[in-house]
């Protein structure tokens, strides 16, 4: 059979599985570079899909579902990966499953799998894992088990991508047939819930009895079912005094007693019980004493690695841009658009680049800590101290993310089940210093502690940990004060599994260090090109009238100065600021911010800053441009040698702490409220996130430069 | 009579059987992650900090709170 020429719509295939099975290598394998992240409609747990080319003329859509036990989730995004499956209407509804089964844990991963199998799907297996298999001498018959299951069964590794041709030879011949001819056998509906399914099936359209019993389970947290559909389903529920947990707890047993006498039949032994490498890191790893020494040493490692590694590209990405700059103007014409050229646009890219060597640099060992499955054991380690706080352990995860991004570190919170600690690490997730903040940290720190190395580290290195050692305070407090202000009686569990320790898989951590990085500069690094670019004009332009008169003005002023014709033009440039649109918006806010120490231009910094922080550096670079004559001067050298109208520097120590403890506790992230927004449904928590943070930011800035000054 | 066996009672390094749970929430989530009556476990570890035990059960190691650990009933030696 040839596929239809005219059919467009091309195959929606899903990867399904247990956490840790090896989807995202598998899914890796088959998209490449193809992959698109994005978000699952309505919620903001990451979506990856991409398109795979079985044979020279069919392509597929794959879509990575978030990894789950079984089809009765226990938290958000194993939510995700249920509702995609039972929900018709549902973009990711597949046509075809590929169940990813680690060999090594065979019996609990066919939990699942009958139960997917249950539903209907055409589905195929792909047997994961095979060479640690291997090297804990165990072997597994597939074909056996193939017969067994009555399924396809292929044997892949998602590392090498061994298997993957026979694999998609198997979704080939699959998505060709008409008809999808498995019984679902492996679990029989008892008669109470068979009564119950009768009377849904007649209520609204579903795939088989088993759809029909998991919508009855799940009808309290189903999008899709409209609220007439829920009370009637509710209905039928109390009618037949319907139990959901003890309903769920016998269909898993029933479930387990068909299939774990296939077990001894296809695998030559159950399990080892050596002692794994597993077991002998752990020994070490999560020790009471060493353990949580060995986490502080890490983090303290990671934040070191930012800040030394770094320098070197990020000095030259800088200067390459200062020196572009001057070149251009020189070369081109003096007009609108040379000015536009090079005190907006390339300032303001250079201003993206610049993070690039940071940012990559702490997504890289951040995805490491995850991909050798060591953050679970933070998790571990940590969840006592977190819960004194009302937060989970895994909260842990999203806090050290939140060193990076706190966008990505607050969707790391679906897999916290418990609703008042999932809001409460949302809400202080972005008090943790992000990468955004770094360059504004790296600029300032010079102001407040001179370049020097105390034995084997740098000072500024101390600082920057001392200044993230804050943020961790910061959000611990906020946490503790939202633990006695929020009430809830949900409960609150842990029960996770800790990954075995693996060499971490090179290809994967490509993929998430390039997408989160690309991501930044297409996403983030737009909003702040487009930010610069207003800048920029509001900066070089004003009210008409006032410009000239400032511009006239000035001019006299310098003639009765005996002023020569640089100074002139300095001082013209200057005043012309302070009358531009930019320069209203910063004296405006001057009175509120004058006692933390800050000028007019520091308040534009900071009104720009809202949208997002990092565009702190470009617009003191757009700001500090404008009227200079073009030299290779770095934002540091001059900001340094700005001088306020009594001729002393602006960015003295006190301005500098202050300024950096604002930025290191303000609510400065258009994109992170909107997050919140998505993850909370409601602009309420946004707001008292933007409100707590801000005003803590307002009064620590406040103290701190009314003590120092 | 005595409180039935826990997997808090244990000590480190100890073997047990699972005999039942006492909790279907925790019953069902465990046996989700193939931890199943009959289940031979150890205690691995008890988190640095407390309240929380790090099993280990065939090839998988899973951690639990302290309150959730109490739900897990022990055998010495596998009953049925």
């Amino acid at each position: 059979m040839y596929p239809d020429l005219d059919m467009t719509q091309t195959k929606k295939i899903a990867l399904l599985g247990n956490p840790n099975s090896g989807k995202s290598s598998l899914f890796n394998q088959l998209t490449g570079l193809r992959q698109k992240v994005g978000n699952f409609p309505g919620v903001t747990v990451e979506r990856k899909s991409g398109y795979a080319k079985l044979k020279e003329d069919t392509e597929v859509l794959i879509v990575d579902l978030p990894g789950t036990y079984s089809l009765y989730p226990t938290s958000a995004d194993e939510r995700i990966a249920v509702n995609a499956l039972l929900d018709k209407g549902n973009k990711d509804y597949p046509d075809l499953i590929i169940y990813i089964a680690d060999v090594t844990n065979l019996e609990r991963h066919l939990l699942l799998l009958t139960q997917v199998v249950d539903l209907g799907f055409p589905l195929l297996v792909a047997l994961n894992m095979n060479d640690v298999a291997e090297e804990q001498h165990l072997q597994c018959d597939a074909i056996k088990l193939s017969e067994e299951l009555n399924l396809e069964v292929v044997k892949i590794n998602g590392r090498t991508g061994a298997g993957l041709e026979v694999l998609k030879e198997k979704i080939s011949q699959l998505l060709s047939q008409d008809q999808w001819e498995r019984v679902s056998d492996f679990y029989t509906l008892i008669p109470q819930e068979q009564m119950i399914v009768e009377e849904v099936r007649h209520l609204l359209p579903t795939r088989n009895d088993y759809h029909a019993l998991l919508l009855v389970h799940h009808l309290s947290w189903l999008g899709f079912l409209t609220e007439d559909e829920k009370q009637n389903i509710q209905n039928i529920r109390d009618k037949h005094a319907f139990h959901p947990i003890n309903n769920q707890l016998d269909e898993i047993m029933n479930r387990y007693k068909k299939f774990s006498p296939i077990l001894p039949r296809i695998l030559n032994r159950s399990y080892t019980t050596a002692k794994t490498l597993t077991d002998k890191v752990d020994a070490v790893l999560t020790h009471k004493i060493i353990g949580p020494f060995i986490f502080f040493m890490l983090m303290f490692f990671v934040f070191q690695a930012i800040f030394s590694w770094s320098a070197l590209p990020m000095d030259y990405i800088d200067e390459s841009f200062a020196m572009l700059s001057v070149s251009l103007q020189r070369a081109l014409p003096v007009n609108l658009f040379t000015r536009l050229l090079t005190e907006g646009l390339i300032p303001g890219i250079s201003g993206i680049l610049v993070f690039v060597p940071q940012i990559t640099i702490l997504f890289l060992l951040i995805t490491l800590l995850e991909e050798v499955g060591y953050m679970s054991r933070a998790v571990f380690m940590f969840d006592s101290i977190m819960q004194k706080f009302g937060l989970n352990g895994r909260s842990i995860v999203s806090l050290i993310s939140g060193g990076a991004c706190a966008i990505p570190a607050i969707m790391s919170t679906r897999t916290i089940s418990n609703w008042k600690e999932r809001l409460t690490t949302i809400m202080v997730t972005p008090l943790i210093s992000c990468s955004a903040r770094i360059p504004v940290f790296a600029i300032l720190i010079g102001f407040v502690m001179p370049s020097y190395k105390i034995g084997f580290f740098n000072a500024q290195g101390l600082v920057f940990m001392g200044l993230y050692l804050f943020g961790v305070v910061a959000a611990l407090t906020a946490a503790f004060v939202f633990k006695k202000v929020l009430k809830t009686e949900e409960y609150s569990f842990l029960m996770l599994e800790l990954p075995e320790y693996r060499q971490p898989h090179w290809k994967n951590v490509f993929y998430t260090v390039y997408d989160k990085v690309r991501s930044f500069v297409f996403g983030a690094g737009k909003i702040i090109l487009i930010i610069s670019l207003i800048l920029w004009f509001l900066a070089s332009f004003g009210p008409p009238k006032m410009m000239k008169m400032a511009s006239d003005v000035a001019t006299i002023e310098s003639s009765l100065l005996h002023y020569d014709a640089q100074q002139t033009a300095l001082y013209v440039a200057s005043k012309k600021l302070e009358f531009s649109y930019a320069g209203y918006a910063g004296r405006f806010i001057e009175p509120v911010i004058k006692p933390l120490g800050f000028d007019w231009k520091i308040g534009i910094a900071l009104i720009t800053s809202f949208a997002a922080r990092e565009v702190f550096v470009g617009t003191i670079s757009t700001l500090y441009s404008i009227g200079r004559d073009a030299d290779n001067l770095t934002i540091r050298q001059k900001l340094q040698q700005e001088k306020n109208n009594e001729g002393k520097p602006v960015f003295t120590s006190a301005v500098s702490l202050s300024l950096i403890l604002f930025y290191l506790l303000a609510m400065q992230c258009m994109s992170t409220l909107a997050t919140v927004y998505r993850e909370t449904r409601s602009w309420k928590w946004p707001a008292i996130q933007f409100v707590y943070m801000t005003g803590a930011a307002y009064l620590v800035s406040l103290l701190v430069y009314q003590l120092l000054k | 009579m005595s409180t039935p066996k826990n997997i808090t009672h244990l000590n480190i390094g100890e073997h047990a059987f699972i005999a039942a749970f006492s909790n279907g929430f925790i019953a069902c989530k465990l046996m989700a992650m193939g931890l199943l009556p009959g289940s031979e476990i150890i205690l691995v570890r008890k988190a640095p900090f407390g309240g929380a035990c790090y099993i280990r059960a065939k090839q998988h190691y899973v951690v639990l709170r302290n309150k959730e650990a109490e739900h897990v009933i022990l055998d010495s030696e596998v009953s049925k």
